[in-house]
């Protein structure tokens, strides 16, 4: 096998610089990576600053209005004659508002989530493929453990150890601390698992049989030689487990553990709009839905583009 | 190969404890099952009395004691709602849960498959950027709801599918088939769409991914120069060497479509141990919680354990 | 060969209409037992009306009739005496006689039941001969055989050969997946969680005016699913049908809705006896809620109107008080809710000292009653109008009592199905104050206490006189108004749905009675 790994002789400003360049250039060449990328950025921005887009405050409970309760997109309430670009739910909840508030907890419990069980995954995969043997051994059953329990368990246990311990002023904010706590810590073993195995494989490789020849501490080898190599199975990982993190979050809300009805997330708020699915009250359940699918479709495609071209060996 | 089997066997029957354990801190939390165990008209003694009749007044330690020393011997105890032994319930249900993974597994894969070799041979024709882009719209949804938009569509708008359970059952011995009917086959499609489509779309991609790396490497290279067919050189050479991930991740789902079943259930009223467990949890049925644990971590340890032995059996440098 | 074809084809069309005439229903969850003293909840009760029978049973507008016994009377102030039916026979082909009543009352007492509270005031039940047979009580009891129409009676004989004289609970015996009852059903599979399957009994003492030749029973615990199921054909009727569904199915030329007012009442409690807020930043600040005011400011900033006409869709009707308009000894004349009035809310705060509100904790279920979180919710809303900051803790039923009974809210949200049908049941349970010697106020979990009220209970317990026991039952409701101890919200609505060819009765108890359906 002959690799060519080279990169470790230039210096990382300008490796880093070519890189980005590099990046770019492909960038400007993918409609559907400049797409998913607007995108992207177009929900990320507005969930940051749906304070000052959204029309109302959903998650100000005194300035709902039970009467504008189910009134669909673009038509007056027969009550209150209010109206409402993409029309309320079930409590009188300017759906547009919602779904902005409601990203922002999404994206932030499936950012966090995701950061969580990728940093547990990636360090535990490298240290347990590296060392092998006994540490191997110990990690490994640890992710067996981990696996054996299905997430909405996780987030149960979490939830009830958790509530013992909250004062209860903190109640609310607890449970989305839960909520990443319990997607990040079912995530890590896949991480984990996927940098094990190629671990396994490239420290029989060349190039880490040379760096450890020339002295280099394990801690180098592990962070600047394999990591590296392994991020494409990371990448494929990374991109599916953040729109699965939003989404795992929705069907915790199903199964009744989700973040608080005064302030959904776009997961709770399909939860809510599956109720509706055959009353006719579409709206709560389609919009919320589709800035979801929208969401993650981009995440997912920008994650696949993104991993193409960082691929230096499909250039 | 023995001692490395022996050490997992070990090490497996370590986690078993170790999962028991930390389901049983677990039950501390869930509830209290004696409120769902009596009318509204039980007074406090009733319940003092019940929770001394269910061993819910010992102290953690003897509870744990008592249930490890009953589950060495098979005995998982009796389910509270149910007033039946767990391990009875467990073996009725288990059939139709095993089943529904099997259909949704081989249908995961075998699409899987043929879907991401297809896209990695066909990687910038517009069917294999359709047939990317479309899976994806399966993982960016949350189970839940395709199954209920399934149930809508197929159910009740076309009429062409049971909505809810198993059809007709035909009992084979112990065992409950839905194979054998042709109720039990429809009432088994929209379940395992449901259920297989994410693991679909992830093995599709995986496989997809590694083709391409595999493709692009020297020796196919070597083996184009030498003149061999693609589909050659696509099914013998690429596709051997994608299966190392594909088989980890592939029996990483396995056991994941399990634990997914749960959800899945939960939309079909589908009659497995998913449904039970999900009863359960809302009944605090403690010694079913325990028993589905305990067996969905003895399947995952087994699956892992084959996993490892295959990793060994198809990378020959693994073998250390 | 021919002749074994023509057997199959024979034995396919003697099969044909059997299966054809199945009627399929489905509800939320399984009747967890087929033991009828071994579980006492609607799901258990509501099935096994149709296969066991008690000595009176309710017509299809709640009123008592004669069932195993053909008619009763009061003896004297003592107790009650029972006619028994003659000529019943059970499922087994077993006869009914006094005997099994005596055994039923007995089985239905011992701790290991979970009726014997209905049974709180007997002291002794005698046979008088095969066909009579009395029920002594302790004091007065004029209500008994309305608390008695879910009694049901089991055979001696059948019940000791199968070695189920003793009620399970934790374990099983015969008789949680067997029944032999006299009633017009009889179990011919039992699956638990599955399916459950009945058939006509062929011996049963009335008249049948069902047509029903086997009916299968399946829990479908999705809401959606089990709308998508009566929608596709797959069941004929399921209950319940989500509140937002009625208006789409009512629609709809194949299926139908059933609707009409349920026994439970929905309410908040307070913490009434807790010194101090135990939630929010408010936690550890005096309690406001001992004042009667503030609890009567809740009751006029939360509009009612509005959650039965939103959240509920009409399906639900305002309440005044603890039980139903359709429960026995509800008072007529204290019908009026206190009137959605946010400046008499507002001033009532000022007036107890809290002019700039306060902040505290609400528990809710999230899967108890109908659109429970969506309700409180809306009260969140309604009483942030008034400047009370409330923080919404809404959680599966199973972690919730134990979350109540511990204390740990300022206020709650409670659902009372009285199952006595009678106004006396909720005082005793909710209003005294608590005394688990007397078995008073066991869900009382707020503490409420008011010496008057507990006063009355023995009075309204033992008054023969209905129009007396009517003034002292208004008594007890007027206090609790005045001091707003509970703030009475709606009752809940029933709803049914069926295919269109289905005729059925829907009983204020929300129990499917199979032999009220027609299919056409």
């Amino acid at each position: 096998m002959t690799h060519s790994h080279n990169d470790t002789d230039t210096t990382p400003s300008r490796l880093s610089r070519a890189w980005h360049s590099d990046l770019a250039w492909k960038f400007r060449h993918s409609p559907i990576a400049m797409l998913s990328m607007s995108v992207t950025v177009l929900l990320v921005l507005s969930a940051i600053f749906a304070p000052l887009i959204a029309p109302h405050n959903p998650f100000d409970p005194g300035s709902l209005n039970l009467m504008n309760g189910f009134t669909p997109p673009l038509t007056p309430n027969a009550f209150t004659t209010d109206t409402f670009i993409l029309g309320t739910d079930d409590q009188g909840r300017d759906i547009f508002s919602t779904i902005l508030y409601g990203m922002r907890i999404s994206l932030f419990v499936g950012f966090a989530a995701v950061s969580l069980g990728m940093i547990i995954g990636i360090t535990l995969g490298l240290i347990s493929g590296y060392f092998g043997g006994i540490v191997d051994a110990v990690i490994m059953r640890i992710a067996d453990i981990q696996l054996t329990f299905p997430s909405i368990l996780v987030a149960m246990l979490i939830f009830g150890v958790a509530k013992g311990f909250t004062p209860p002023q903190y109640r609310d904010e607890m449970a989305i601390w839960v909520l990443i706590i319990a997607i990040g810590l079912s995530d890590w073993v896949q991480f984990a698992r996927v940098v094990r195995g190629a671990t396994l494989v490239e420290k029989h490789k060349e190039y880490v049989q040379a760096a450890r020849l020339i002295g280099r501490s394990a801690t180098a080898i592990i962070f600047s030689h394999i990591l590296r190599n392994v991020m494409s199975p990371v990448l494929v990982i990374a991109t599916i487990s953040l729109a699965l993190a939003i989404i795992a979050e929705a069907t915790l809300s199903f199964l009744g553990v989700g973040a608080p009805p005064t302030q959904p997330s776009l997961g709770t708020l399909i939860r809510i709009g599956q109720g509706f699915l055959f009353s006719g009250e579409w709206w709560i359940l389609f919009f919320p839905a589709a800035t979801l699918l929208m969401l993650a479709l981009a995440v997912n495609l920008m994650g696949d583009w993104l991993r193409d071209a960082l691929n230096p060996k499909l250039k | 190969m023995v001692s490395f089997l022996i050490r997992r066997v070990l090490q497996a029957g370590l986690v078993l404890l170790v999962v028991g354990l930390v389901a049983f801190s677990m039950f501390n939390f869930v509830g209290d099952p004696i409120d769902n165990m009596l009318g509204q008209e039980r007074t406090q003694a009733d319940i003092d009395r019940l929770r001394a009749q269910l061993g819910l007044d010992q102290p953690f330690v003897i509870q744990y004691w008592t249930f490890l020393t009953n589950a060495a011997e098979g005995n998982f105890g009796v389910s509270y709602r149910q007033g039946r032994p767990v391990s009875e319930i467990i073996a009725e249900r288990a059939p139709a849960t095993l089943e529904l993974a099997t259909v949704s597994a081989l249908f995961a894969m075998s699409m899987g498959v043929i879907l991401g070799i297809f896209t990695a041979i066909r990687r910038k024709g517009v069917l294999a950027h359709v047939i990317m882009s479309a899976s994806l719209i399966g993982v960016s949804l949350p189970t839940f709801l395709i199954g209920i938009l399934l149930i809508y569509l197929f159910s009740v708008e076309l009429d062409w599918l049971p909505s809810f359970g198993r059809g007709e059952v035909t009992q084979v011995g112990a065992w409950s088939t839905g194979f054998l009917t042709s109720s039990g086959l429809k009432a088994l499609v929209l379940p395992s769409i449901t259920l297989g489509l994410f693991q679909m779309t992830l093995i599709m991609r995986l496989v997809r991914s590694e083709m391409l790396e595999v493709l692009r490497q020297d020796y196919i290279r070597f083996a184009r120069a030498r003149g061999l067919s693609e589909r050659t050189i696509n099914f013998r050479h690429a596709l051997r060497n994608t299966l190392v991930p594909v088989i980890t991740v592939t029996g990483l789902q396995l056991g994941s479509i399990i634990a997914f079943a749960i959800i899945t259930e939960t939309v079909f009223q589908w009659p497995g141990v998913g449904l039970l467990f999900i009863n359960a949890v809302q009944f605090v049925d403690i010694p079913v919680m325990a028993a589905y644990l305990m067996l969905i971590s003895v399947m995952f340890v087994t699956i892992n354990l084959i996993v490892d032995i295959l990793y060994v059996a198809i990378d020959p440098r693994l073998r250390t | 060969m021919r002749r074994i074809i023509s057997a199959t084809v024979v034995a396919l069309l003697a099969a044909q209409p059997v299966s054809a005439e199945t009627f399929r229903w489905a509800g939320k969850t399984d009747p967890q037992t087929m033991d009828p003293h071994a579980v006492n909840s609607a799901p258990v009760l509501g099935f096994l009306n149709n296969v066991y029978e008690g000595l009176m049973r309710r017509d299809q507008n709640m009123q008592i009739e004669g069932a195993l016994a053909t008619h009763w009377e009061p003896i004297g102030s003592e107790g009650w005496r029972f006619h028994l039916r003659e000529g019943v026979t059970f499922q087994n082909g077993s006869p009914f006689t006094a005997a099994d009543v005596l055994f039923s009352y007995k089985r239905a007492t011992l701790p290991q039941s979970d009726v014997a509270s209905w049974f709180a005031s007997v002291a002794d039940v005698k046979i008088i001969d095969d066909y009579t047979v009395e029920f002594h009580t302790v004091a007065p009891n004029p209500i008994f055989p309305d608390t008695i129409t879910n009694f049901m009676i089991m055979d001696q004989e059948w019940t000791e050969a199968n070695d189920a004289a003793v009620p399970a609970k934790d374990a099983e015996n015969y008789a949680t997946r067997h029944a032999n009852g006299t009633g017009a059903f009889k179990v011919v599979d039992r699956q638990p969680d599955l399916k459950t399957v009945v058939e006509p009994f062929a011996d049963w003492w009335d008249e049948a005016t069902h047509n029903i030749t086997r009916a299968e029973y399946t829990p479908i615990q999705n809401p959606a699913t089990a709308v998508a199921a009566l929608l596709s054909g797959e069941v004929d009727m399921i209950n319940p049908v989500p509140t937002q569904d009625v208006a789409r199915l009512s629609h709809n030329a194949d299926v139908k809705v059933l609707e009409d007012i349920e026994a439970r009442v929905i309410m908040f409690g307070f913490s009434n006896q807790a010194d101090t807020l135990k939630y929010t930043d408010d936690a550890g600040e005096p309690n406001p809620f001992k004042d009667p005011r503030v609890r009567m400011a809740v009751n006029h900033a939360i509009n009612v109107d509005a959650i039965v006409q939103t959240i509920m869709r009409g399906s639900a009707q305002p309440v005044s008080q603890l039980v139903s308009p359709a429960m026995r000894g509800y008072s007529e004349k204290l019908a009026d809710r206190p009137a959605y009035d946010l400046d008499k809310a507002r001033a009532l705060l000022a007036e107890a000292g809290y002019a700039d509100g306060f902040s505290f904790g609400l528990k809710c279920p999230n899967n108890r009653y109908i659109n429970d979180e969506a309700v409180c919710q809306a009260a969140v809303g309604m009483l942030a109008q008034i400047g009370l900051d409330v923080e919404l803790e809404a959680m599966p039923v199973s972690n919730y009592w134990g979350e109540l009974r511990a204390g740990n809210f300022d206020m709650y949200m409670l659902g009372w199905s009285p199952g006595s049908f009678d106004a006396e049941h909720p005082i005793r349970f909710l209003v005294t104050t608590p005394d688990p010697e007397k078995k008073l106020g066991s869900w009382n979990f707020g503490g409420f206490s008011n010496d008057k009220i507990d006063a009355l209970l023995p009075q309204i317990q033992s008054e023969i006189d209905d129009t007396k026991r009517q003034a002292l039952l208004d008594d007890s409701v007027k206090i609790l108004q005045d001091e707003a101890g509970y703030v009475p919200m709606y009752v809940q609505a029933l709803l049914w749905g069926a295919r269109e060819n289905v005729d059925l009765v829907q009983r204020a108890d929300n129990f499917f009675i199979l032999r009220w359906v027609t299919v056409n």
